[in-house]
């Protein structure tokens, strides 16, 4: 059975291309959000086992959305996606609760290792 | 968990970074205004705590994280700082460093920190009334460990680099440390969690972890994290045996593509290998005369076999005692801004070379020598900005350091634009206390070095508490000449002086001509032997009333070894072997009884009994297991 995932990220280029890597690999898309909200929203909605997270996003960044959503779930297995130069801010949504990251430009091989240690 | 073993590790670590520091005062001093020198010594800084907290140092963790506070201040700030504020950092970093060598001798009691601490935490309160001393509340694994912490318990020392390619290595490490945690209690995490978030995280990370899993099971779950170059799991686990976790010292080195990788070797370790590559030289000295002695071809190709190996290994080992020059050099910038800034003059200081290696050995002898030259400069060459001015000079003087490597030696010089040595002072001097002819007129380079390399020798008219000139030359000179070197000056009034040190790459095995006296053999070693003549077949002459002979229409002085040394024995063939020694302009011919070839010799330093020649640099063991004095070229020059 392949996982689920939502893919969260503000900018339709990313989403596309993290979905078709991911989809590739034989995971299941089941879902996508433009906002942290929308993620915190979809992630009640749909209960996938993967999540991949862009940390800045309007309305609610990333970051939030990662708390909000560990909250009604410690377990939620959370990929942030950042880019270079957010060193900070991907050790702040480490502490937040998320359990690895990948960094911008994606390496296909490189996501998908990631995505593998976070589902263990 | 012996912390003990690790004690040279911190030290070593904790220099480099206290080393960085005072560049970064430096340069900060130079440019208040620049934001970068705070951050960078602030991390320096901060590196240091967070060790000596690990290796349970506490004081030494404390002034750390005093001085820790008040720069994060400044860096905050972004205000340039107040001289004053400066210059109690740069007192600060010397209080460290001291406390950092006292608690690694153990003796961390002894470092005296109050004033310094008091006056930091002053600073700090004039500076930002109202941040009391900042929440460490925030990061508990700053803290030092209080002296009841279980270090001498189950604590592992787990140190992890995460891959030079690996991007936003802060995430990573955070990602290990979690990892940590879910297998144990994490403590004492150097650099502490915060470092993490900054860009100039560099990937490396060490933290104390209580577990009982073993070291295996540790590494696999790091490594497990993703982007670990490396994991080094050192100290014994709860239950585990004393002597079980042992190999685990040794730094577990991932081969990657070739790349070079550097481990830490006690330095005692190179010099015994160094010991005992010397007695194998000489064992193989003996088998090739064996060998010439047998004329067996089995025999001669094993002689051969080991000729080769040994002398690759050598090579090898020489290598590895290379070291840069700039272990050294280091710590001269803040010497020379210290020296100038005490004596109220105005240096440019330049180091050049940096890169040069020299055998470890020579290198650490090196450093007192050219402190005696660098203080002279500050003190005696460069002048006061005022008549710097009034010389029509720029007020800033400049003093360049530089190394060169020449073809069997490396010169260091030492070069200021100041006013240079006054000769008709000095001539005067010398001849006041006789140590020239009452006729003499005139100095050359070469016999005002002698003068000034007498023993308490100084034209300063007061010697300040810097130097006088004179004294520092005495004792370079002692010191450079039992290395090996020699020591050239030149001078120009007005202009400037510059001393040149030259001196051996490699102390510990040199080529040499193996000269008969008698019965006795002597070394003279290759680097200072220009070519050979034979006496008896050459013109000769007298120079200055001493015996020398025309090579060439140089005149060059000669000296009889035998009568020299006072060796008895049979009279001398007529006809015998004239060596010429040369060190920077001068020459001397040395007349021996006969050359037994060139070899490689293993140099011994040897104790001198009193009244003993200064002619002898050391000693050495010839193959036949019979010892042979080794010539020091400086003392027959």
């Amino acid at each position: 059975m392949s996982h689920t995932v939502l893919v969260c990220d503000d900018a339709i280029f990313m989403r596309t291309m993290i979905s078709d890597i991911l989809a590739q690999a034989g995971f299941e898309i089941v879902g996508e959000a433009e906002t942290g909200s929308q993620a915190v929203e979809k992630y009640r909605q749909l209960k996938p086992d993967l999540v991949t997270m862009d940390i800045v996003m309007p309305d609610m960044g990333g970051i939030d959305a990662v708390r909000e959503i560990v909250k009604n779930d410690p377990d939620a297995k959370i990929l942030m996606c950042s880019a270079m130069g957010q060193q900070a801010l991907v050790v702040e949504a480490i502490q937040a609760g998320a359990k690895d990251f990948v960094v911008k430009p994606f390496q296909p091989s490189r996501v998908l290792e990631a995505v593998q240690r976070v589902l263990g | 968990m012996d912390l003990s073993q690790y004690a040279e590790l911190f030290l070593a670590e904790s220099r480099e970074h206290l080393s960085a520091c005072n560049h970064l005062l430096l340069e900060w001093e130079r440019r208040p205004a620049a934001p970068e020198p705070v951050g960078g010594i602030f991390r320096a800084v901060h590196t240091v705590k967070g060790m000596a907290a690990t290796m349970g140092y506490a004081r030494v963790a404390d002034l750390a994280h005093r001085m820790e506070n008040l720069l994060d201040h400044l860096r905050r700030g972004g205000q340039p700082p107040a001289d004053e504020t400066l210059q109690l950092l740069f007192r600060a970093t010397d209080a460290l460093e001291k406390s950092v060598d006292l608690a690694v001798a153990g003796r961390e009691r002894d470092a005296d920190v109050a004033d310094v601490v008091a006056d930091l935490d002053r600073a700090m309160a004039r500076l930002a009334p109202a941040a009391a001393p900042r929440a460490l509340a925030a990061e508990p694994e700053l803290m030092p460990l209080p002296p009841s912490s279980p270090l001498g318990g189950t604590g592992r020392l787990i140190s992890v680099v995460l891959r030079p390619e690996a991007p936003l290595k802060g995430g990573r490490a955070m990602l290990i440390v979690r990892k940590a945690r879910s297998l144990g209690e994490v403590q004492a995490i150097a650099p502490p969690p915060a470092a993490f978030e900054t860009e100039d995280f560099d990937g490396r990370v060490a933290f104390q972890l209580e577990t009982a899993r073993t070291a295996a099971e540790i590494e696999a779950a790091i490594r497990s994290v993703g982007d670990v170059e490396r994991v080094t799991v050192v100290g014994e686990a709860a239950g585990e045996g004393g002597e079980g976790g042992d190999e685990e010292h040794v730094t577990p080195v991932e081969s990657a593509g070739g790349r070079s990788r550097h481990i830490r070797v006690d330095l005692r370790r190179l010099d015994s290998l160094m010991d005992l590559i010397g007695e194998l030289v000489t064992a193989k000295g003996w088998l090739n005369e064996l060998a010439a002695e047998r004329r067996d071809p089995a025999i001669d190709d094993v002689a051969i076999q080991v000729s080769r190996l040994s002398a690759d290994l050598q090579a090898e080992i020489i290598q590895a005692r290379m070291t840069p020059v700039w272990q050294v050099f280091d710590r001269f910038p803040r010497l020379v801004r210290d020296v100038a800034r005490q004596l109220d003059k105005q240096v440019a200081f330049k180091v050049e070379g940096k890169e040069i290696e020299l055998d470890r050995a020579i290198l650490d002898e090196l450093g007192d020598p050219l402190v005696h030259l660098l203080r002279n400069a500050v003190d005696h060459g460069i002048e006061a900005p005022a008549e710097r001015r009034k010389r029509g000079k720029k007020p800033e003087g400049e003093i360049v350091l530089a190394a060169v490597r020449e073809r069997s030696s490396v010169a260091i010089s030492i070069t200021d634009d100041g006013r240079g040595i006054d000769r008709a002072q000095v001539l005067a001097k010398a001849r006041r206390e006789g140590l020239v002819d009452a006729h003499t007129d005139a100095l050359t380079d070469d016999q005002l070095l002698r003068v000034l390399a007498r023993p308490g020798f100084s034209t300063a008219a007061t010697v300040t508490s810097v130097s006088g000139r004179g004294v520092g030359i005495d004792v370079a000179m002692t010191k450079i000449r039992a290395l090996g070197g020699s020591i050239e000056i030149r001078t120009e009034p007005g202009k400037g002086t510059s001393f040149v040190l030259r001196l051996p790459v490699t102390l510990a095995i040199v080529r040499a001509l193996i000269a008969a006296v008698g019965p006795e053999r002597y070394a003279l070693p290759l680097t200072y032997v220009a070519e050979t003549a034979e006496f008896g077949a050459i013109a000769m002459t007298t120079m200055e009333g001493r015996e020398a002979m025309v090579l060439r229409d140089r005149v060059i002085p000669l000296v009889h070894l035998r009568t020299l040394l006072n060796v008895g024995g049979d009279a001398p063939p007529a006809r015998r072997p004239v060596i010429v020694l040369e060190m920077g302009e001068r020459r001397t011919g040395v007349v021996v009884d006969g050359m037994l070839g060139q070899q490689e010799i293993v140099v011994k330093g040897f104790e001198a009994p009193q009244g003993t020649l200064p002619v002898f640099s050391g000693a050495t063991i010839m193959g036949d297991g019979v010892p042979a004095l080794i010539l020091d070229a400086a003392g027959l020059l």
